[in-house]
This record gives structure tokens, sequence and C-alpha cells, in this order.
């Protein structure tokens, strides 16, 4: 027990470290699955780049929609992320924060064009920002916003 | 063109490698790096303690004394200044300004610190018998002095801090950690260390009283109780017994006559 208390910051330290990889890495588990059912639901949903271009009396309705998402790091992933600070090479843990969040983004863009009926999104933009500057930092905390927009397009009936 | 809307299941965007083996891979090439500057420094400082000077020294002490809570001893100053008069003048340990303090802690140890700092337990104190024997405890401190042990003890624990701190940032806890244990931890010397003092120590004892008395009788009640009080002691310094008969090998390869040892003066307050 003194040994606890003689080294609190250790102790504090490694049960953060615990907490932030179970919680974490059940957390991340739970949204891939979220985001990859979502997904095939939104599939015939079509999401293009490209402007296009259509005949005035072929649309109905053409809106903008976007969807944007923050999501934070845990503690585990900012270990990894402050030790490849040494080493260099790919932020590994970093990674599927990312994909996480620009897919979540795109997918919250496609259900409002859906509550809008649209079939399709076109000229779709996608843009990444870091909240919370110098994540690596002690006593900050990093996370990341991604938004998704594009012009939702509502067809009449052929 | 027809659209078909088609879902991929492999993720590119995604390092397919488990954060854990990450995680592994990273800090054991950490510890590699950290023992590798350990070893660097545990050289450079074998090589560099020769080389620095007592001013620099007496700054670092300053530093290390922190961690010893301890307060200077008017009495075993005067014993220290006696054997001090009789080193020869041509030494090196008359650039330092030794200052001798007490510790109320119960082991039985004394230690040198850099710049001239003699720190002396009072359990150790509690086991002195006679003034000879008080002579030669801090002339063998005093041996770690003129063989700059002090230095070479302390320069790793140091500098690892330094490291460490380098690869973690000030006030991490692991670099915090680190420095504490290292600073108490390295102040123990290499038995070959604590025998070459023990010579240094009876030479200056001989040289202070004119005979060898009193050198190893501290040693021998030690000896004798060894096991019980004085796990401490043991665990960094040679055993009393090869002690005792290093010693004695000095003394009949030096000839060194062996007298009465002198009773402990009063005015050395042992607290029991």
């Amino acid at each position: 027990m003194e040994i606890l208390f003689q080294n609190l910051d250790l102790f504090i330290f490694i049960v953060l470290m615990t907490l932030g990889y179970s919680a974490g890495t059940w957390a991340e588990k739970k949204h891939y699955r979220s985001i990859k059912k979502r997904e095939q639901e939104l599939l015939k949903m079509a999401v293009v780049t490209a402007e296009g271009s259509f005949p005035d009396d072929r649309i109905a309705k053409a809106e903008l929609v976007s969807g944007s998402v923050v999501v934070s790091i845990d503690y585990f992933k900012r270990l990894l992320a402050i030790l490849r600070n040494i080493f260099g090479g790919r932020v590994r843990s970093y990674e599927s924060l990312v994909d996480r969040a620009r897919r979540e983004a795109i997918l919250r863009m496609k259900e409002q064009a859906k509550e809008q009926g649209a079939g399709m999104i076109i000229n779709m933009r996608l843009e990444t920002s870091t909240i919370g500057r110098s994540a690596n930092k002690k006593k900050r905390v990093g996370s990341i916003e991604a938004i998704a927009y594009g012009t939702a397009i509502v067809m009449n009936q052929a | 063109m027809k659209f078909t809307p088609k879902h991929l299941d492999n993720n590119v965007n995604v390092s397919k490698s488990h954060p854990l083996t990450e995680l592994l891979w990273l800090i054991g090439g950490l510890i590699l790096i950290a023992g590798s500057v350990f070893f660097l420094l545990g050289v450079t400082t074998n090589w560099a303690a020769e080389k620095i000077p007592v001013r620099v020294e007496n700054w670092l002490g300053g530093l290390a004394l922190n961690e010893f809570p301890a307060e200077k001893s008017q009495a075993l100053q005067q014993r220290l200044n006696a054997l001090l008069a009789v080193i020869p003048a041509e030494s090196p340990l008359h650039d330092y300004n030794f200052t001798i303090y007490r510790a109320a802690t119960e082991d039985v140890n004394a230690f040198a610190l850099p710049g001239g700092r003699i720190v002396v337990f009072d359990g150790l104190l509690a086991q002195v018998e006679s003034e000879n024997e008080l002579s030669m405890i801090l002339a063998h401190e005093l041996g770690h002095f003129a063989h700059r042990d002090h230095l070479r003890g302390l320069g790793r624990g140091l500098g690892l801090a330094v490291a460490s701190i380098l690869f973690l940032g000030e006030n991490n806890s692991a670099s915090n950690l680190i420095s504490k244990t290292l600073l108490t931890f390295q102040v123990k010397y290499s038995q070959d260390q604590e025998s070459a003092a023990d010579q240094f120590g009876v030479d200056l004892l001989t040289a202070r009283y004119g005979h060898a008395g009193g050198a190893t009788t501290f040693f021998e009640r030690m000896s004798e109780e060894a096991g019980s009080k004085i796990p401490y002691i043991l665990a960094s310094h040679p055993h009393p017994e090869n002690r005792i008969k290093a010693l004695n090998e000095r003394v009949k390869q030096k000839k060194y006559p062996v007298k009465q040892t002198l009773s402990l003066a009063e005015t050395l307050t042992i607290p029991q």
C-alpha cells in the first residue's frame, strides 16, 4: 500500500493508460460496427465529388446538406503518438480516428439528405480540422473534427 | 454511365497492426536508447571523474545534499580537521572545504557527497567505541574523496536523470522517479572502491595517531553482529571479515605499530 502512495503519479498513469486502452478500443469497435451497418443501409444513396449537370425540368429541389462530427483521442492513443514523436514514422494510432471521423461525417450528411427525400448528393467536399492545438502536450485534450458537405438533389419523377 | 452501389470491405486507410504490438516496439526502442545512453554515461563519468575541478564539484554537492536532511556537527568537524592537518600538503584533498553532517537515521552508514560534504548517520555513531575508530571511519570517507568515488557514484545517476528529462520532459512523473531512485542508489560504491578507501583510511589513521590501533576493531564488532543490525552496510561494502583481513595485511606490510586506543570523548553525545 505504501509503495502505491509513494508512486501515486506512476499509479495514476498506469490506471489512465489501461482505462484509455480498454475504453478506447471498446468505443472504436462499437463505432465501426455502427458505421458499417449504416453504410450498408445508405448504400443506394450516391455521393459524388463531381459537379454534375441535369436538365432543369428533372430537378425538383437542390439543397445544401452537411454532416459534422468530433472524435476525441484517448490516453493510450496519445501515448503511442508521443512515442512516435521520438522515432518518427506513421502515427498508426491516429489513422483510425481520422477514418472514423470522415466516414461518420459522410454518413450524417447522407442521413440528412435522406430526410429531404434526395436520391443523390453531388459536389461533395470533405474537410478536417483539429480541436485543441498541441494535443500531445500535457493536460491538453486533442480531438478531430470532420465536416462533409454537398448538394442534395431531389429528382422529379420522370 | 450507370451507378452501381458497392460496399468495400477492405479499409486501406487504417493500418492493420495491433496497437499493443506497436507499443511494445516503441517502448523496446526507448529502453534500448536509454540503456546505451546509461552505458555511455557510465564510461564517460569514470573518465571525467578524474578531471572534474573541485569548484564544479562544490556546486554539484549543493544539489545533492538536498536529498539528505542533515545538520552540521562541530564535534565531528574538530576530529576531521585533526585528520586533515596530517594529510601531505601536496594532496588535492586540500582544495576541498570539508563540512561534516550528522543525520538522525538509525542506519549504520556514512557517505561522501560531492563538494567535500561527509554525512554520518547516528546509527553508526552509536556503534563507535573509541576516538581511533571514529577517525578510521572519517579517514575512510576522506579516501573516497581522494579517489573521487563520490563523483563516479553520483555521475551516472545525474546523467540518467538528465537523459530522461531530455526524452520525457521536465516534471514528468517518470523522470522524477528515475532521478530520485538513482540519486540514492548510486551513492553506494563498489566493493573495490570501498577496499581502496579502507587502505587510504588506515594510512591516514597511522599518520594521525602514530599507530594503527582501532583500524579494525569497529569492523570486528560489525563482523560479530553481521546478519542482525547491519544488512544495509553489508549490501554495498565488502564483508567485515574480508575488510579486517585486508587491513591487517596492510598494517603488517607497512610495519605500522598497533597501540592502545583512546576512549571516546564526552563532547560527542550519542543518542541511544
